[in-house]
């Protein structure tokens, strides 16, 4: 049975497979996820919320943990390390060590801590915002996903330089964890943009251009970087069955709206978005990196690009179709509807005329989605290339 | 849709009384919820959405607990959340306080419910919730998130820095001269990368606070000019950025029989003072006769209601220079209009007549003679000074030429109204007795609720020529009617007497009010005996 230990092993010969470190901060980014998409369910359920709220609770574990965890990890290389745990890290303003992934999640939780004077501040100067993107909450998001990145950089870190010399069994949990972290940060990054990426947008130019933005950023960048084959493809599986999961565990809860006005009365927690389908093109670019990883970089990319649009809204596209001919199914969390909003809406299932575009639009805005897609996913390949030499 | 407004306008002719307000956010109640007589105090946020705080007074018998929650009119009764219950305040027997929220901009109520040994009572009150305050940094919060801030970035460009550098060298291998050349371009690059996103951060940030500003409540400008004994008052109100149809002026509504109450007081001395209701012209220009004022600077308020049941006071000024020979006769000048010239505010011996410490039901007081040879006496100990944001029954009793308590009348279906104002005019409320809320926003969502279910649907709104039609009509009936037969109707359904319930004789009348803030105040107060109505202006000082 493998060992766990804090920290880096001291002889190769008794090295441990997985330290309990990079369990700490995939865990730390689970809570974070879990807690915010339970906070949105939270605000278009009931409303109100204290600073101890239980959503909040998951995510101050997230980012205390992950934070206190990687401080202890800097302080403790730093004036009480060997020589070897120094070796392994960076060194930063004269006197600090630490890794990368203790770094980034330092940066996260301060930047968590920062954000609440000022979104406290920003509530008591503009009134309480039930938006998910203010300046504040952005603080907030940023904090949240460079811990969750300071995750994926710990796991890459161990994974790259234990390369070769692990066991199968201790790589294969490596490249869970990496999965799951990845998954996490495809998860946090749909929910940051997630007021451009609902159901109702889903036959918008726009819709199609920031995904070709988003994604094939992150899954490129995955693609490239995992040991795994499939390393797009599993993110994408664990964000989907993630968010499946948040769908239909959260409805189960009672939730009575505790602000005014109450347009919608609704008895049950409210469930977020059910996943996009970004699985398929993710299997796509997969596909590609198997078969064409060592092409041109750029040619690489414009295949990135036009993979992920062209299965994207290939699959998309009809399946919005299904969201909104679902009427409310719970399957598909379609029936959740924000609590201060009408529920006799008149397109609540149905395509709102202004998020629908001409033919021109689509003309000009699939070229549009092309070019910004491929340069995505040439940024995502040099990030990918960059991830996989991370070493400390 | 006639049909619709004419469904409504009878229940707008019930008690409408505005409540409107200048530097004087709380709201004040007092009356009876059910059978428990209560006064209450709201302090509504200034920046929506956010927290009204609810004070609540009783006698503290009886009661068990008491809930709040807040009502919108355009969403209806069933749009209300649950209701928070208000929790005793340790210390104070029988005040209750809590926090409801109030989310949207827009008219509302805080409907109060009381459970108790008399079962259920409930009453609405009336807030205006809109956002009024643009709030700035305190400079030791600033200086913390400036500093945070800082450390974030030279954070970042660390990490960024020692990314593109020692953190792709394999442990115990050297920092090779170009290693720490990329991570110099490292750092550049990311300071500058990052200072771009703090500009774009802050661009963001000013986008929000001038949507905020283009939003926040600001009150309607309006022009005002006074020609011979004619006064014009118009109304801009080509400045709506939001809440266009709750406060459109084309959809007032009749106030208490009146579509609009104006006070005009001489700014400074304040030893001038005049109660008129001009008549619509337009939808946007109101007209009225003018008594004989001398010259001077005058300031304007006008109260106006909504069938939004939004209610507000449009401030002005104007200045004439020579005094206005005016309208005397009060057939012309309007029946219910009246004006009432005093002592100087700035004047520190008491005006003519006044007696002060006299005795009234066993309580000090201060006396002023009126105009019909009877008195007034505020039952105000002035060896105690009043304290700004402390709920007040301010209490009026009348005494005729012989001594004996006076029967008062109502005047425009009240048993009394009063304006408190502070000498530099920022401080401006009309009161009834029931509050400083308006009664008119009461009826019209109290109608509301009980008539119509779901959110108010605007495409289905009245046209508002047609609702100034028929709201015109209703004006008109009623000027037609004998005095007796007005209060009458204005006085139907009344859920509060408007005279102090001790007196039956109906001599003593109060207000209850908070004063916002230290300073001296002028309290005019205006009663209706023997067909006549009865000014008078006390002066207070709040500490």
């Amino acid at each position: 049975m493998e060992s766990l230990a804090l920290g880096g092993p001291a002889n190769p010969q008794e090295r441990p497979s997985v330290p309990v470190y990079l369990y700490v901060t995939v865990l730390s980014s689970f809570c974070i996820i879990v807690g915010l998409i339970w906070d949105i369910s939270w605000h278009m359920s009931i409303g109100r919320d204290g600073l101890f709220s239980a959503p909040h609770l998951a995510i101050y574990l997230g980012g205390v943990t992950a934070g206190l965890f990687s401080g202890y990890n800097v302080l403790k290389i730093s004036f009480a390390g060997t020589a070897e745990e120094k070796g392994r890290s960076v060194k930063f303003w004269g006197i600090f060590y630490g890794s990368l992934g203790n770094l980034f999640c330092i940066w996260g939780a301060i930047a968590m801590l920062t954000s609440a004077p000022f979104d406290d501040w920003w509530h008591n100067t503009y009134g309480l915002d039930v938006t998910i993107l203010s300046p504040p909450h952005t603080v907030l998001l940023l904090g949240m996903i460079i811990i969750q990145f300071g995750a994926i950089i710990s796991v890459l870190a161990y994974q790259n330089l234990e390369s070769g010399t692990e066991s199968i069994a201790g790589m294969k949990r490596f490249g869970i964890l990496y999965a799951l972290s990845s998954g996490f940060v495809l998860g946090m990054t749909y929910t940051m943009a997630s007021e451009y990426l609902g159901r109702h947008e889903m036959h918008s130019v726009l819709f199609y251009q920031i995904s070709c933005f988003l994604f094939p950023l992150l899954l490129s960048a995955y693609s490239v970087s995992s040991k795994s084959r499939w390393g797009a493809t599993q993110a994408c599986l664990v964000y989907s069955v993630f968010m499946m999961a948040m769908g239909w565990i959260l409805p189960l809860f009672p939730a009575i709206p505790r602000l005014g006005p109450v347009l919608n009365p609704v008895t049950t927690f409210q469930p977020f978005d059910f996943p996009l389908l970004v699985v398929v093109p993710a299997i796509g670019i997969d596909l590609i990196t198997q078969r064409f990883s060592s092409i041109n970089r750029w040619l690489l990319a414009l295949f990135y690009g036009v993979c992920f649009f062209v299965l994207f809204i290939a699959v998309q596209w009809p399946f919005a179709n299904v969201l909104m001919a679902s009427n409310g199914h719970w399957f598909f969390g379609t029936s959740k509807w924000y609590f201060g909003s009408d529920p006799n809406w008149e397109y609540r299932y149905a395509f709102p005329p202004w998020n629908l575009n001409s033919s021109m639009d689509w003309a000009i805005g699939i070229p549009i989605a092309l070019v910004i897609g491929t340069l995505a996913a040439r940024i995502g390949i040099s990030w990918g290339h960059w991830l996989k030499r991370i070493v400390r | 849709m006639i049909k619709k407004i004419l469904l409504f306008i009878p229940l707008t002719i019930a008690p409408l009384v505005a409540g409107s307000h200048i530097g004087s956010p709380g709201v004040s109640f007092e009356g009876n919820a059910g059978s428990y007589e209560i006064m209450a105090q709201i302090n509504p946020p200034d920046v929506i959405p956010g927290t009204a705080t609810v004070d609540i007074f009783t006698d503290g018998s009886n009661i068990t607990s008491i809930w709040a929650k807040p009502e919108y009119w355009y969403v209806g009764d069933e749009g209300t959340p649950q209701a928070d219950e208000l929790l005793p305040v340790e210390g104070e027997a029988g005040h209750f306080r809590g926090l409801i929220w109030l989310m949207d901009a827009g008219t509302s109520g805080i409907e109060i419910e009381i459970k108790g040994n008399s079962g259920e009572g409930s009453v609405l009150v009336p807030v205006m919730a809109v956002s009024t305050r643009q709030k700035s940094m305190d400079p030791a919060l600033g200086w913390t998130l400036l500093g945070l801030c800082a450390l974030l970035v030279i954070l970042m460009v660390t990490i960024i820095s020692a990314s593109v550098s020692d953190g792709m060298v394999k442990p115990n291998e050297p920092i090779t001269a170009r290693m720490k050349q990329r991570k110099l371009i490292g750092a550049l690059v990311s300071a500058v990368a990052l200072l771009v996103i703090l500009w774009g951060g802050k661009s963001w940030w000013d986008s929000w606070a001038n949507d905020y500003r283009r939003f926040m409540y600001r009150s309607l400008k309006a022009t005002t000019t006074v020609s011979e004994s004619n006064l014009t008052f118009s109304v801009d109100t080509t400045r709506l950025s939001n809440l266009t149809f709750t406060r459109n002026i084309s959809y007032i509504i009749p106030d208490h029989g009146k579509l609009m109450h104006m006070f005009l007081v001489r700014a400074g001395s304040m030893d001038v003072f005049a109660h008129l209701h001009p008549t619509r012209k337009d939808s946007v220009t109101f007209v009225s006769s003018v008594p004989p004022i001398p010259g001077g600077k005058y300031l304007v308020f006008a109260d106006v209601t909504r069938f939004s049941g939004f209610s507000e006071t449009i401030p002005d000024t104007f200045e004439i220079k020579e005094p206005i020979e005016g309208v005397l006769d009060s057939s012309q000048l309007g029946k219910d209009d009246t004006y009432f010239f005093t002592n100087s505010v700035t004047e520190t011996t008491p005006a003519p007549g006044a007696l002060q410490d006299v005795m009234i039901c066993g309580k000090p007081g201060v006396r002023l003679p009126l105009a019909d040879g009877s008195t007034i006496t505020w039952e105000h100990d002035t060896a105690n000074p009043l304290r700004a944001n402390t709920l007040y029954s301010l209490k009026f009793s009348v005494l005729d030429e012989n001594g004996n308590q006076a029967s008062l009348q109502p005047y425009l279906g009240m048993g009394g109204h009063a304006v408190v104002m502070k000498d530099d005019g920022t401080v401006y409320i009309h009161l009834h007795p029931v509050g400083s809320y308006s009664m008119a926003s009461q009826q019209t969502m109290l109608a509301r609720f009980e008539n119509e279910k779901g959110p108010f649907d605007f495409d289905k709104r009245p046209k508002s020529v047609a609702f100034m039609d028929s709201v015109d009509q209703i004006i008109e009936h009623l000027e037609a009617m004998t005095e007796g037969d007005r209060n009458k109707v204005l006085m139907a359904g009344m859920q509060h007497d408007q005279f102090d319930a001790s007196h039956p004789e109906h001599s003593v009348v109060s207000f209850p009010y908070a004063f916002p803030e230290p300073g001296k105040y002028r309290i005019w107060v205006q009663m209706k005996r023997n067909g006549k109505v009865l000014n008078s202006a006390f002066d207070a000082v709040v500490n």
